[in-house]
């Protein structure tokens, strides 16, 4: 069995390896990398060279290629030592044309592009475009960059190998001092006195690495990150798990004590600490409260988080669709024919040839002019504004259900098994409830896992159409905004999901059922 | 004893009845005649005529709600056919007469006196409803029934061959696997960035990978059915695997094609507003489209017919589409024949 389900989530993982490789090649290779630019009025506004090294790095920044501009060259040898600033100062000024160039620029030109040429990257050189004799033209200043599209390998490889993060102590490259990890008894988040065990780092990105607080599941941990890819137009610099999972709403300020003993009514989340380069004496405020770099935190806020908010409406919708469907399945069933059956009919047909938006819209019109809430708001304490979407995601839910269950159970009603239970002499109730349900239900116990762990990806109508703050919009939204960090991270996530949700079924099934292994040779 | 049911009468071989003659006084016609008996016509097996297509109809229009959805589904696909041949229909063409604006249809015809055109008020830009809407269903109802065409022609194909050859499905349970974890958002969303919004492209974006589902759906059927005792018994006796495929399985296949089809037709109209809604969908008017322009319009007092007449139209058209097709599929299964 175990070895069977290993194989199992092995083909699974290969698939997602492939699906996420389709999708690579579909966003970064298909489709035209100037759509990015076309609401974008920071590019309609600049000219000539201007506008094509803007080009360049916003490439950069969406993950199409690698660009490196010749000052960028001269800044890192300075920073490794191999030139002192006032060569980096006097190789950096260009000249207007190649041949305008002073000696030392030539030679460091050559260099540039000697070591990029060797790595495959293209050198373009842009002169100068001039308003008149003297007079460079608004963005027409010379450059010179080199810049290089990343292969699919590369790009699939670094993005794989970049999902897991274990934090460790030589994570920061900068100079922090004494590099180590401490376990203390009283957490210092909390004065120091209350006993509240914690792992802290230096040298690490975050400076918790596992400590405890009174939000669930109590002891939480920093060590290990998931990075599903970083956003750059959705959420800007985030990764795509942290924007599904971080928490939204309005702060929610508690007297907290800082590392320098300042107590202070703030939102800040000491626990969620990362380390923050030069940032100590960048400012006061910082000064004030912090003993070292470890500055950049995240604020408590009161309300879910993305996957929060959905998993929330859905799990609610799943439960309350098994406890309405399958009675109702199983009693359309059983008065087959009857006004029951015919009713129910009806509306599974409703439900399923009506336009999923057209009955959402009438669920939402039907509920507005009874009074609740129709759109969501994070903040309220009306537990009301739930009760509409839940509604919109579980009646559909109820249809399915009662059309599956229904189907499986009159299938079941027919055959031999059944008439030797009634030949034999057991009663309808009996017959029904100890033998037809058991194996009717095999079916839709399979699907149990899908949906609860469909819940978390979200409803995309349901929550537009609500205006629940959940993660369903998160692909529509990148896809409109062309974030392709987060159409990539999204679509990982959702066919994680499906792999996971299948093998679960299957396990779930033959737990119910001892008839199905998977174990067994023939398979 | 032949049974002949053509003339009504059972006749008795009467050569072996020694009984005392009891037919005495009778005439000729009163009595029975005496039929010889012949080999070749006892071996000749006497039933009604059957033909299949005359059987899915007789069962098709005896239920009466058939009849029904079958005239409204005429009388819909005329209107948005034919309808936008004769009536010209500018969006714009009331843009700058203010008044004309999120008119009830009352208010309409009180302003332009009556005509079809407002019967259910005009919109937004001071258009007629009623005309938007018999354009759009046109656009809707041809995406949807090209896409379903080609769908359903593709996956049926495959799927059969999916079904039989166990090489086959080796291969194409991966590529399943693969293609199905793709969203089918980003790839419709993706075809539409890389082309345009245009109507070829949708049909292309919604094909694309919409025929592996039909094609897996197929290929379970057939699976399920290719292993029973009497395609067995035919492969024993020597039956080709074409005319296996032919005779014993495509017949069975109809019922579950119809059924299929019946969904698909109104899943693609259903799908196309879907994406009109979420701002992927067709820059052509179609009914999708309209409803998520109108969206803003719901709320609103006195301007709801421009949001609800296409969301009804569209209901209007998926059910009927549903009703008729489900009920063509079962009456397309031999086994409802009787």
């Amino acid at each position: 069995m175990a070895k069977y389900l290993l194989k199992r989530l092995f083909h699974g993982i290969l698939c997602v390896i492939v699906v996420v490789m389709l999708i690579m090649i579909m966003i970064y290779s298909l489709l035209d990398r100037n759509l990015i630019f076309a609401s974008d009025t920071v590019y309609n506004h600049q000219q000539n060279n201007q506008k094509i090294t803007y080009k360049y790095q916003k490439w950069e920044d969406y993950g199409y290629l690698d660009y490196v501009p010749y000052s960028d060259y001269l800044y890192d040898l300075t920073v490794s030592g191999e030139i002192d600033e006032e060569t980096r100062q006097s190789a950096v000024s260009l000249g207007r044309t190649a041949d305008k160039d002073s000696e030392l620029v030539k030679e460091y030109i050559e260099k540039f592009e000697n070591k990029y040429k060797a790595q495959g990257y293209t050198i373009e050189r842009l002169n100068a475009v001039m308003m008149g004799k003297r007079k460079i033209a608004n963005g027409g200043q010379q450059q010179l960059f080199a810049y290089k599209d990343i292969p699919l390998i590369n790009r699939l490889w670094r993005y794989f190998a970049g999902i897991f993060k274990i934090d460790n102590i030589n994570e920061i490259e900068n100079d922090v001092g004494d590099r180590g990890i401490s376990f203390t008894l009283y957490d210092p988040v909390y004065g120091g006195k209350k006993f509240s065990p914690a792992i802290i780092g230096n040298g690490t990105r975050h400076k918790y690495l596992l400590y405890c607080d009174n939000t669930f599941p109590f002891i939480h941990q920093n060590m290990l990150t998931i990075n599903l890819g970083t956003s750059y137009s959705v959420n800007m610099g985030i990764d795509v798990f942290t924007t599904m999972t971080r928490t939204q709403g309005s702060y929610v300020a508690s007297m907290i004590t800082y590392p320098t003993g300042l107590e202070e009514e703030s939102a800040d989340d000491l626990h969620s600490a990362t380390y923050l380069a030069d940032s100590l004496h960048s400012s006061l405020i910082y000064e004030s409260r912090y003993i070292d770099d470890y500055t950049s935190v995240d604020t408590v806020k009161s309300g879910l988080s993305k996957m929060g908010y959905s998993f929330l409406i859905g799990i609610i919708a799943t439960v309350l669709a098994y406890l309405i469907g399958v009675p109702l399945g199983i009693a359309m069933s059983r008065k087959k024919d009857k006004l029951l059956d015919k009713i129910g009919t009806f509306y599974i047909v409703f439900i399923i040839a009506v336009p999923s938006l057209a009955y959402i819209f009438l669920f939402k019109a039907i509920g507005g002019k009874m009074g609740l809430p129709t759109t969501f708001d994070m903040d309220t304490a009306n537990r009301l504004v739930y009760v509409l979407p839940i509604i919109s995601l579980a009646l559909p839910q109820v249809a399915n259900l009662m059309k599956w269950l229904r189907r499986y159970m009159i299938d079941q009603m027919n055959s031999d098994y059944v008439k030797f239970a009634r030949a034999g002499g057991l009663s309808e109730k009996e017959i029904f409830s100890k033998h037809i349900l058991k194996n009717a239900s095999i079916p839709i116990i399979h699907g149990i896992p899908a949906s609860v762990l469909g819940c978390l990806t979200g409803a995309i109508i349901t929550e537009r159409v609500y205006v629940v703050p959940g993660a369903g919009n998160l692909l529509t939204e990148a896809i409109n905004k062309y974030d392709n960090g987060v159409i990539v991270g999204v679509s990982l996530f959702y066919a994680i999901l499906s792999v996971v949700a299948i093998i679960l079924g299957d396990v779930l099934m033959s737990m119910v059922d001892p008839r199905i292994s998977f174990s067994s040779k023939e398979r | 004893m032949n049974v002949d049911f053509k003339h009504g009468h059972v006749s008795v071989d009467m050569t072996d009845l020694k009984e005392p003659d009891l037919t005495e006084g009778m005439s000729d016609e009163e009595l029975f005649s005496v039929i010889n008996h012949s080999d070749l016509e006892s071996e000749k097996i006497t039933a009604p005529r059957y033909s299949y297509w005359q059987s899915v109809f007789r069962v098709f229009f005896r239920k009466k709600i058939n009849i029904v959805m079958l005239s409204l589904l005429g009388l819909i696909v005329l209107m948005a056919y034919l309808y936008p041949i004769f009536v010209e229909y500018d969006k714009f063409g009331n843009l700058l007469n203010a008044s004309a604006k999120h008119l009830t249809p009352k208010a309409a015809i009180d302003k332009f006196g009556f005509s079809i055109h407002w019967l259910l008020g005009a919109g937004a830009a001071g258009q007629s409803t009623f005309d938007a809407i018999w354009y759009g269903s046109q656009i809707s109802i041809s995406l949807a029934l090209i896409v379903a065409l080609i769908n359903m022609t593709v996956g049926v194909l495959v799927g059969a061959i999916w079904g039989f050859s166990k090489k086959v499905d080796n291969v194409m349970m991966i590529v399943y696997n693969i293609i199905a974890n793709l969203p089918y958002i980003l790839v419709i969303s993706v075809m539409v960035m890389i082309f345009s919004a245009g109507f070829w492209t949708m049909v292309f974006a919604m094909t694309i990978t919409g025929w592996l589902m039909i094609a897996y759906f197929i290929r379970t059927q057939v699976v399920i059915i290719r292993d029973r005792e009497y395609n067995l018994a035919s492969r024993c006796l020597g039956t080709s695997t074409i005319r296996i495929a032919m005779k014993n399985i495509l017949p069975f296949m109809t019922s579950i094609v119809v059924t299929l089809a019946a969904t698909e037709i109104p899943s693609y109209i259903s799908y196309e507003v879907f994406l009109a809604y979420i701002g992927m969908g067709l820059k052509e008017m179609s009914l999708g489209r309209l409803i998520f322009e109108a969206e803003s319009a719901m709320l609103t007092p006195g301007w709801g017919f421009e949001f609800w007449s296409p969301v009804a139209v569209a209901s209007i058209i998926t059910i009927v589409l549903y009703v008729v097709g489900q009920n063509l599929g079962d009456a397309s299964d031999p086994r409802t024949h009787m």
